[in-house]
């Protein structure tokens, strides 16, 4: 537990150095900004697509759909807070970069996932991911309650867990080959599937999506708990998932940092 | 004429280095696809679709699948190293070299588009293939027309994302900003969806503005949306257009010269 807190305190150190960072090149941060609002016109273009549709997908009507892809533009922004740490994970293996990281008393994962946050990224998607789950559920007339409210979040505290283990995995790659560009590509294509809710896929899709590379349990199982659509092993696959793959991830980042080789003179 | 073939040639050996990546971020333009196939084949099983959004099922399909390949083949890329070039000093080299600076990145463009067409090719043969045997108006002049509007469309996105690489002559910091108009740039050009779809004021915006030019226009061609004479309109705005950004770029690269200082020993 004591662990725990000394990384959460640590995450808020480097976050409150990375905001200071941030203001300092303040135009830096507005186009930062711009950059994730050309990306949610996108996500955004779906939405309109069904509302002018007007049609429900299985038992999702639009409002429902609206929530959903809310909490898709949400995790998006939380996703965006670090994922640039992962792009950088390859260039600072090839550059022999980790050196500098590896003296330091705390986990390197840690610090090479987690040592910059970027708040330019997070902020269109909070202000536009909440309003679009906070309209989506008073429209779907979804219940409101201590206990709808908990298990939202829960499950959405869950899919930031499994969003850092799972998006992990192919960055982690760099340490074996040289260029992740086409890797990062597809994870990010992966990720997109995100951007309708799983129901309007294939049964057989759905499942490969929900237990093997389970992409839809990040952005799905909050709006679907709500529903009261989830089944028992559903839930308890929605709590386990995010588990099993931050272990997994945490063995493939130490078999991987065997093969690093310091760089240095 | 010979060293711009050789920059083409450097073009495509750039574009093979990393063949694995290569392939990969080829293949992740499928995921798209798979997402807006299932989306569209849904809303077209579900709801009056054609009449919403004046799409035939056919020809919207055809539009996700070809949107999407037309967007890979007019992708540009080069607006980056022209901003590392400018404010790195990197450009000295090509001012006193025998090549034009523009001429250069043209050529090795569209090197870098050889392995890319290469894979492409075959499959948009395929795929306009099967379009005529599910009874699309397809026929040779179609073809012709669309090959012809492809080729006018790669000329248009290499004019305007030139223009915009040579904004780095004026400002500061302009990667993030590339990224925000590289993204906002595909939406408007319809490399996610046909934006007629949105009608009135909408679809005049995207006949009046170049964007739609470089891939709504060639994908309308073949999938028989559009007529000979709306073809022949449609081919006056693309030249027309290219016409404007050729001379914008020649007008800020002398201007942006003037101003580039020299850096580096």
């Amino acid at each position: 537990m004591r662990k725990f807190t000394r990384y959460f305190k640590l995450v808020g150190v480097l976050a409150k150095y990375s905001l200071m960072s941030a203001l300092e090149y303040r135009i830096n941060f507005i186009t930062g900004m711009t950059v994730e609002m050309g990306w949610m016109i996108i996500k955004l273009l779906y939405v309109a697509i069904i509302y002018k549709a007007g049609t429900s997908i299985g038992i999702l009507t639009p409002d429902h759909i609206l929530l959903f892809v809310g909490t898709y533009v949400l995790m998006t922004g939380i996703y965006m807070l670090y994922f640039g740490n992962f792009c950088s994970i390859p260039g600072m293996v090839q550059q022999g970069e980790l050196d500098l990281y590896l003296v330091k008393p705390v986990s390197l994962q840690f610090l090479v996932t987690m040592r910059r946050i970027e708040f330019a990224f997070l902020l269109p998607n909070l202000v536009a991911g909440v309003s679009m789950i906070v309209t989506g559920w008073r429209l779907a007339g979804l219940p409101v309650g201590l206990v709808p409210i908990a298990g939202f979040l829960f499950y959405l505290a869950c899919g930031c867990l499994l969003t850092y283990s799972l998006f992990l995995l192919p960055y982690i790659l760099g340490f074996w080959i040289i260029s992740v560009g086409g890797i990062s590509d597809i994870s990010a294509a992966l990720w997109d599937f995100n951007n309708m809710p799983s129901m309007i896929y294939g049964k057989r899709f759905r499942q490969i999506g929900t237990y093997i590379l389970p992409v839809f349990v990040i952005t799905n199982f909050p709006g679907l708990f709500l529903m009261g659509e989830l089944s028992p092993f559903a839930c308890i696959w929605g709590a386990g998932a995010p588990v099993l793959f931050f272990v997994l991830s945490r063995a493939f980042w130490k078999v991987s940092m065997k093969r690093y080789s310091s760089a240095s003179s | 004429m010979s060293s711009y073939r050789c920059v083409f040639l450097m073009g495509v050996e750039q574009a093979l280095e990393y063949r694995v990546s290569f392939f990969l971020s080829m293949l992740s333009a499928v995921f798209p696809i798979i997402i807006q196939t299932t989306m569209w084949n849904y809303l077209y099983g579900h709801s009056d679709a054609a009449a919403v959004f004046g799409y035939q099922q056919g020809e919207i399909l055809l539009y996700t699948l070809l949107a999407t390949i037309v967007s890979q083949l007019v992708g540009t890329g080069f607006e980056w190293e022209m901003n590392s070039d400018i404010k790195m000093g990197g450009l000295n080299k090509y001012l006193i070299r025998p090549v034009g600076y523009k001429g250069y990145q043209f050529f090795r463009f569209l090197g870098q588009k050889v392995p890319r067409l290469m894979v492409i090719g075959p499959v948009m043969t395929v795929i306009i293939g099967a379009a005529f045997w599910q009874g699309l108006p397809v026929s040779l002049g179609r073809i012709l027309a669309f090959l012809g509007s492809l080729i006018l469309g790669v000329l248009l996105n290499f004019s305007i994302f030139y223009c915009i690489g040579l904004l780095a002559f004026w400002l500061t910091d302009v990667d993030k900003l590339f990224g925000t108009i590289s993204i906002v740039l595909t939406v408007f050009s319809g490399g996610v969806f046909p934006l007629d779809i949105f009608g009135g004021v909408v679809e005049i915006l995207v006949n009046l503005a170049p964007f739609g030019y470089t891939t709504q226009f060639p994908v309308n061609i073949i999938n028989g949306r559009f007529g000979w004479e709306r073809m022949g309109m449609g081919f006056a705005f693309q030249t027309g257009w290219i016409l404007v950004f050729v001379c914008l770029g020649e007008a800020m690269w002398r201007r942006g010269v003037r101003r580039y200082a020299a850096v580096g020993g």
